[in-house]
């Protein structure tokens, strides 16, 4: 796998978790606001 | 590319490894406070008569102080359209709602957690039992309420925001914890004010 590849995978990933903790944080607290 | 790809991969490790570990951390604090006497010096400050913990003159912040599940935290104010914000701080006083020092229900609202601090303000609010005191501090007014209900309702259950004829503190936040579908909220009465 050339360092390209894997460069694209990788920030791929990072957004991905970016994204999980993004969407984490806003369900843990959905019933709050009766959102 | 090489360093760009380690520097991706140490990220990418510590993204997640704070998304595991930051909902430990309250429970982590949690648990050195109730050793190292938290609890008890909460109860001694709620139930300090008026005078010795700070001169008249002084002004305190608003805040309220829940010894059981060791919580001493701001009330923050503003209006509706600003609640997330002011959410994502600590605890905010319903704009709609009554204060301690006109009676009637004062309601209070704050996260259970988030990954931001403060890590959820009433992540421990299933620790408070009936019969618990709590204490709130109101215009350098200082004023006790004793736990009488804990119940879980809809989110859409507004009943709970409404105003009442006698004094009481209404607090509420998200239940179960970790997949949040309803609001566990706790109602005291007035005991005392001084």
């Amino acid at each position: 796998m050339s360092e390209k590849t894997k460069f694209w995978i990788l920030l791929a990933l990072l957004l991905l978790s970016l994204a999980l903790a993004v969407v984490l944080n806003t369900n843990l607290n959905k019933a709050l606001l009766g959102s | 590319m090489s360093k760009i790809n380690n520097l991706l991969l140490t990220l990418i490790i510590a993204v997640n490894a704070y998304l595991i570990l930051a909902p430990v951390l309250p429970a982590i604090f949690f648990h050195v406070g109730k050793y190292t006497g938290e609890q008890q010096r909460l109860q001694k400050m709620i139930k300090a008569p008026t005078g010795t913990r700070s001169s008249p003159a002084s002004s305190q912040p608003n805040q309220v102080i829940i010894p059981s599940m060791l919580l001493d935290q701001p009330i923050l104010e503003g209006p509706e359209s600003q609640q997330y914000k002011i959410l994502d701080k600590g605890i905010w006083r319903f704009q709609w709602s009554s204060t301690p020092d006109k009676g009637g229900n004062t309601v209070l609202i704050g996260h259970r957690f988030t990954y931001t601090n403060p890590r959820g303000v009433f992540y421990f609010l299933n620790k408070v039992s009936l019969g618990d005191d709590i204490g709130v501090v109101w215009n350098n007014r200082h004023y006790v309420y004793q736990v009488v209900t804990i119940n879980e309702v809809p989110p859409n259950d507004t009943a709970i925001e409404k105003a009442t004829p006698n004094p009481e503190l209404t607090l509420f936040t998200c239940t179960p914890l970790w997949l949040p579908k309803d609001r566990l909220v706790v109602v005291a009465d007035l005991e005392t004010k001084s």
